[in-house]
Formats: C-alpha cells, structure tokens, sequence
C-alpha cells in the first residue's frame, strides 16, 4: 500500500476551536443559574449530564461490541468510539457536582421524607445513602474508565507494533466487559435517575438506559463519522455499505429501545397499581403528555420508517438528518423522564434546561474532539483493515449512491 | 440485501470453516439425500422411533382421559390454577423460538453458518409449537370449543376480552405456527424437486413431486423463490420477539407479585432462545455423529450456537438478578415475601437447583477448550434444557401457591396425569422429529451448495 497519512483532518481543529468557548461561556452562564436558584440548577445539570455521559458510556458500550462482533462497520467507527470513551474522566470531573447537589436532587438524602415510610427508611439505611452512593458511582467509573483505558492502550499499541495479538486481548476483555458494563448502567441508572423517586421501581428501568445510552453514542458516532467522510483520510475508507450497516444497527437500537419503553409501559398500566402508575401520571397529562407523545412518534415511528430505506441508510447525508433527530429526542425523553420528578405534572422548563446541556455539550466536543486529534482515525495495524477497505470499494464501485 | 454477498458480519472471528474443504456440488447433494433416499435405515432409527411412538401413546391415552374427565385429573386447583400445563407450553414454545432465530434473523444478518442447520432448527420449531399448541387447548376443559376463542359473530353473545394477552397469545401462536410452517414449507421445494429426481420408487416419486408443486428450477423459478423466502423471513423475525413476548405479558399483566415485572419481555424472550439452542445443540450433537454430517454441521457451528448460548444465558441471569434486587427495593412487602419464599420457602430446592442450572453451570461456555468438546457442550445443553422448565416451575408455581392471603396459600402437586401428558408430549416430539430425519432431508441441500467455495462467483 502507498504510503498514506490517516491522521485527523484539521479541520477537526475548527470544531474545537468553536466548541471550547462556545461551551465555556455557557457553562459560565449556568454558572450564575448556581447562585440564581440552586434547586433549579441540580436538576438542570443532572439532565445535561444523564445525556452526555450516555454518550460516553455508550460509545464504550458499541466499542466492546464491534470487538466482539467484528465487521467493516466496527472497524470504520472505531477511533470516533476510543475518542469518545477518552472522555471519561471529564464525565468523572462533571459528576462531583451532582454529589455536591445531592441534597437538592435526592428525597432520600432527607431524614424527613425517608421517616414517612418504614420500607424508605430500610432502603435509606442500607442502599439509598450518600456514603453508598458515592461508593457506588467511584466503582461504577472505575470499572468504565479502567475498560476504556486498556482497549485505547492497546489499541495504540496494535498501531505502533503492529501486533495481531492485541485485537485478540481487545476481544477477550471485550466479553466480560459488555456484561459488566449492562450491570453498572444498570445500576446507575437506579442510582442517578430512578432514586430521584425513591418509592417507585421498575425492573426494566435498567435496560432502558442500556438501550438509550447505546442508541445516542450511536447516533453521535454516525453524525461524527457522516462529517469525518468529508475530508480524507476517511473519505477513502468509509463506503456507503458502512453507513448502511450503522443504519441497520441504528434501526435495531430504535426498535430495542422502544420495545423496552413500552413494555415497561404495558405492564404497569395494565397493573394500574397506584405506587407504581404514579410514575406515569404527572408523565401522561398537559405538556408531559404531548412531549410523551411527540417521543413516541418522532423518537420511535419516524425514525423507524426512515430507517427501513435501503437508500436513506446509504446516504450519509440523510442518514446524519435521522441521527441528528434522534439525539434530540434522546434529549427530550431523558427531560420527560427527569423533570417531572420535581415538577409533577406542572409543566415547567427553566432556561438552565436549554442552556446545562449545550454547555455541557460545548466543553464535552471540545474535549472529543482534541481526543479525536490524537491518533490515526483508522487502526492502521488491525489485520482487518485490508480486507475493510477492498470490501468498501469493491461495492461501491457498483452502488448508486 | 440479497445482492450483497459478505462475509465480515458478526461472529467472523471463527476461523474453522463453516463447510469442510473438499465437497463439491454432486457429492452434497449426494450425502445428504442418501439419507432418505438410499441409505439403510440404522437400527437406532427403529428404535429410537419405537420409543418414542410408545411414550407418544401416553399424550393419547392422557389426552382421551382428560377429555372424558375434565381437568381435575391434573394437579390443578385453586390457588394454583396453572400448574404443568401453562409452564410446559411456556417451555415448548420458548424451544421453538431458537429455529425462528436462526432461519430468519440469521439469514438477514447474512450468516452463512446458519445454512446447515436451519432446516433441522425449524423442523425442530414447528414439532415444539405442536406439543405446546396442545396444552392452552386442552387446558379449556372443552377442546372442541376452541374455536370461540376466535372473534367471530355468533348469536352467543359471545366477544373475547382484547384486553387480555391470553387472547392476544391466540393470534400470536396461530400467527407463529402458519408463518413457521410456510417458511419451513417454502424452504422445503427445491429440495423436494432433488428428491422427486433422484427417488427410484414410484410412490416416493410421486410424494416428492406433489410436495415440489412442480418445480423445475428455472431462472424465474429461482428469482422468485428467493423474494418469497427472504419476505418470509422478514415476517417471521417479528415473531421471535412478538410470541415469546405475548407469553411473558400473560404473567406480567397480573398483579401477582412474582408475575408483575416490567423485565419479563425481554427477559423471556432471551430465555427462549436459550433454552431453544440448547434443544438444538442436544439434538445435533448426536445426530451428526450418527449420520456422519461432521463435514455440514462443523465445530463453527458447536462454536456460535453456544456463543449465542452463553449471552442469551447472561441476560436470563441478569433478569434473576433484577427480580431479587428488586424484589427488595420495591420496598413493597409482598414483593419481599415472594423472593423470599423462593429463597426459603417449600419449593426453595427447585429456585437453588434452578440457579445452579440456568446460570452456574452455563459458565464454563466461556472456556473456549469445554466449548469444543462435545460431550461437556451436550451435558451443559441438557442442564440448561432443565434449568428452564425449572425456571418456568418456580415463576408459574411460587408465584402461585402464596400470594396476598394467608389464608388461601395452598401446595401444588402434579399427578401423574400431569406427568404422563409431558413425557407424551416428548413422545410425540420425538416421533415427528424421527420421521422427519428418516423421510425429509435435515440439511437444506440447495443452499449447502450455494456456501461451496464452487458457487463463489467473480463479479
């Protein structure tokens, strides 16, 4: 093969340049919301964070994947997900806040409303406690960050030394990896989103967020990579039979995490039993409702639909339009989800709301996107890549783009 | 998609050939036809079926008793009220689910290995729908009115409930039994037409050539065929999720502690896929042994299916988990007590035995070394095989046997009836599947020959 450059494009450079200040201010402005109205604030950052750190456990998520499964789509996307899992520590940095808020977001963390129920009070002394809690999400980002730094380490390795033996480490850490990641988002999630109502459970609620922080890192990716194909040195080795790949699995991640939603939904309301349905009233009434319902028809049937096109899978362009609507709707469920839990069923969106996320957003691109800059955008080294990029041209030599 | 021959897809990582090298066009299709049409049949084909025709007279002699008695003759009663019949349809049908995966999610994720053994997997599917089909129906108490549960006009007054995924379970088994069985059909013909060449007697000629409907294999022929199959299995996918699914709501909709989690969907639908490749691994293990079909059904195969074993396993046990944890969150004090009575209670023995069963033992599957001998991959299916009508025993039973009152707790005990109507229903199983090895071929031989290196084409 020729000798050929496949670092990042500088143009990479732009994005972090607009992104730093853009976030930075934001985040400065969110800032001042701290001193403005503290409750308001908590729960603004929690919602910015629920959404970008899915983005980062979830590429972590799709990275153990495509080792395990291995595949042309993997393998093309696979820089953008080490990059996005680099991001780790900054989502570990952007956690400490919610410890410090917890007084404002958690009813357990008040030794009143827990004295109002003997199970709260069991449940308080043994789980739901601020010690716990904080123990709980050290080994949580523990286990994440410690998953993300072998699979980077050795994936650079593989790049310098050329050895084959790292995609085998990478796959047999991999396995494991996967099972242990499904337990701490799990986990997580009960801790960080669902406790904000202590009395309620639901035994899905877990897989939800699997499927959800799965589904935005992919979407991410998929907008990530639709960009990177502009510029070399992606645009010689991603085809459109990768994006139709990624399309495929999109579909698949919109129907999983669908299918979980409504179940959840399903059973509890044919249960109609009222210390479980109490989680959907407030949800189901006024602006909550239509937001419920704009997420079942623009973060399920449309996307679906869309998606079912061979071309439009095939079409970066499109595709990323498709992405770009999941990840907002990714963004009003996880609203739809959390704020009620303070406002029931009054319908309230403070301007903390619009500005946490794309603060936060700001300063996590900016990050990836140095991250991204580091390395090759393709694992130069990896036995596959040969046979990802002949594969690529052989079909797009004959496919109507 | 089909125009799309590649191999990087999932599970490539497996560098044994999914085809042994050396096999050609004519000697396929020769191997696996002899079966039927000129190969001697083995004694252990006589006996086998012998055995099985016996206990397959037990279903009969049960199903004759029950009718003319009603249900009492199971150990059904109040506060169990679904005792063997709900959980052994549970079982059968979740066996089911594992031939639907590999026939049509695998052949639109374009897996090649899944071409030697989907004929026999969904042979495999459509006998399980039949023994399970028979117990919802017989559990009616008046078989012979199994028509009302369908909506249709009547002077009656008579409308099912909607409402209730019982009734929704209807359509979906119906809808999962006609779809696996055209598919099973359609996928049958161009191997029909082989057999209706190569068969020498006249009554097996004309057998194969009514069930080939006159296929000559021309161009068109083909052409269509192949939209035909591959809608098909774009119909069938949905039912993988949809059947089992339906299933898991006819506990979860009820407010039974035990029953009424929202994990049950997916958490019954990777436990039937699970149980499934462990019914397929137990059945092809031995029988390409017998036959000799080391060439067709290679160690990938063994390989892959308990991959998909292992993780649909993990899912199973991390629904477990899910129950007992919640179980305690809850904070709910009858949700408590139901996993503590399954920890501690009378049927405790069968929750323990049920976890060393279903998530212990699966373990070793991530040991590359015990997932290539066949002895330990037989005996972990067959563990795994029990560990799932365990499962279904603890969900139906301990659910059941003490809920909300003290007072109305009750114990459940199958009869014999109970007994002899499941090991008939393996009878029957076995039956069907010993005819089908002995009289239609077990591996698809047109598409064996389409994953040749021979049938490579370059374009």
């Amino acid at each position: 093969m020729m000798h050929v450059s496949y670092n990042a494009p500088t143009e990479l450079k732009r994005l972090q340049q607009r992104a730093l200040p853009l976030g930075a201010v934001l985040f400065a402005i969110l800032v001042v919301g701290f001193f403005l109205d503290r409750g308001q604030f908590f729960r603004s950052y929690l919602f910015a964070f629920s959404f970008w750190a899915g983005i980062s456990v979830g590429s972590l998520a799709l990275l153990m994947l495509q080792h395990l499964t291995g595949g042309g789509w993997g393998f093309v996307i696979r820089r953008v997900l080490e990059a996005a899992t680099r991001t780790l520590p900054l989502m570990l940095l952007l956690f400490l806040p919610i410890i410090a808020g917890a007084h404002w977001l958690y009813p357990w963390t008040h030794a009143e409303e827990i004295a109002k129920s003997p199970a709260l009070v069991e449940k308080a002394r043994l789980y739901l406690n601020l010690q716990f809690f904080v123990v709980r999400a050290a080994i949580y980002f523990a286990i994440w960050l410690a998953l993300a730094f072998f699979l980077n380490r050795w994936s650079i390795l593989q790049d310098r030394t050329a050895d084959p033996s790292f995609s085998k480490r990478m796959r047999v850490l991999s396995g494991p990896g996967f099972v242990l990641f499904v337990f701490t988002v799990t986990f997580a999630s009960i801790d960080w989103f669902m406790s904000l109502d202590p009395e309620w459970s639901s035994t899905i609620y877990g897989f939800i967020f699997v499927a959800s922080w799965a589904l935005s890192a992919l979407a991410f990716v998929i907008a990530a990579l639709a960009l990177l194909t502009k510029y070399d040195p992606l645009k010689t080795v991603v085809a459109p039979l990768h994006f139709h790949d990624l399309g495929k699995l999109l579909l698949a991640l919109v129907m999983l995490w669908s299918y979980f939603a409504f179940s959840q939904f399903l059973i509890i309301w044919s249960g109609n039993l009222p210390e479980e349905i109490r989680w959907y009233l407030p949800r189901i009434k006024g602006a909550w409702g239509a937001i419920a319902l704009a997420v079942v028809v623009l973060h399920f049937a449309f996307p679906f639909l869309f998606l079912l096109s061979r071309s439009l899978k095939r079409n970066p362009h499109k595709l990323v339009l498709v992405a770009g609507l999941i990840l907002v709707m990714r963004l009003l469920d996880l609203l739809w989800m959390i704020t009620p839990n303070f406002t029931g069923e009054h319908f309230h969106i403070s301007w903390m709301e619009i500005v946490a996320p794309l603060g936060m957003g700001g300063l996590w691109l900016a990050f990836f996107g140095w991250q991204l800059s580091k390395r090759p955008l393709v694992a130069i080294n990896d036995p596959q890549f040969e046979s990802v990029l002949e594969q690529g041209h052989s079909h797009e030599a004959h496919s109507v783009v | 998609m089909a125009d799309e021959p590649h191999n990087l897809g999932p599970l490539h990582h497996s560098t044994a050939p999914v085809v042994a090298p050396g096999l050609t066009f004519a000697s396929v299709t020769d191997k696996i036809s002899s079966i039927v049409l000129k190969r001697k049949t083995p004694l252990w084909w006589f006996l086998g079926f012998a055995l099985s025709f016996i206990l397959f007279q037990l279903l009969l002699l049960t199903i004759t008793k029950l009718v003319f008695e009603g249900i009492g003759l199971w150990g059904v009663n109040v506060p169990v009220a679904w005792g063997m019949d709900i959980l052994n349809f549970v079982w059968w049908i979740g066996i089911g689910h594992a031939g639907t995966l590999i026939s049509a999610i695998l052949l639109l994720l374009r897996q090649k290995w899944r071409t030697s053994i989907n004929r026999f997997a969904e042979a495999m599917t459509l006998f399980a729908v039949a023994q399970a089909g028979m117990y919802p129906i017989m559990h009616l108490g008046r078989p012979w009115l199994a028509y009302w549960l369908f909506p249709y006009p009547n002077t009656m007054g008579i409308w099912p409930q909607f409402r209730s995924p019982l009734m929704w379970d209807v359509f979906a088994v119906s809808t999962y039994a006609t779809v696996s069985a055209m598919f099973w059909f359609v996928g049958l013909i161009p191997d029909f037409a082989t057999l209706r060449d190569r068969a020498r007697s006249k009554p097996f000629q004309l057998l194969y050539g009514l069930l080939a409907m006159g296929w000559r294999g021309s161009a068109r022929h083909w052409h269509r065929y192949e939209m035909a199959y591959l809608l098909l299995a774009g119909l069938a996918t949905p039912l993988v999720l949809s059947v089992h699914t339906i299933v898991s709501f006819d506990f979860a909709v009820g407010i039974i502690p035990g029953w009424h989690a929202t994990i049950f969907p997916p958490y019954f639908v990777a436990g039937a896929i699970y149980a499934g490749f462990a019914m397929v691994l137990l059945l092809t293990i031995p029988l390409r042994k017998l036959y000799g079909l080391e060439s067709f059904i290679t160690m990938r195969h063994m390989h892959n299916m308990a991959k998909v074993m292992l993780a649909t396993g993990l899912i199973v046990g991390y629904g477990y988990v899910m129950e007992a944890f919640f179980g305690w969150y809850s904070g709910n004090h009858y949700e408590r007590f139901m996993i503590w009575n399954r920890m501690h209670g009378p049927y405790s023995g069968y929750y323990w035995a049920l976890i060393l069963c279903n998530i212990i033992t699966p373990q070793f599957l991530w040991i590359k070394k015990l997932r290539s001998n066949l002895l330990v991959l037989w005996l972990l299916s067959l563990v795994v095989s029990i560990g799932m009508w365990l499962e279904r025993f603890v969900i139906v039973v301990t659910s059941l046997h003490r809920d909300f009152l003290p007072s109305s707790w009750g114990m459940y005990q199958p009869s014999t009836w109970d007994w002899t109507m499941f090991i008939g229903t393996i009878g029957f199983f076995f039956t069907l599947l010993f005819l089908f090895i002995r009289f239609l071929p077990m591996i698809s031989i047109f598409e064996m020959r389409t994953i040749l290196p021979d049938a490579e084409v370059e374009e």
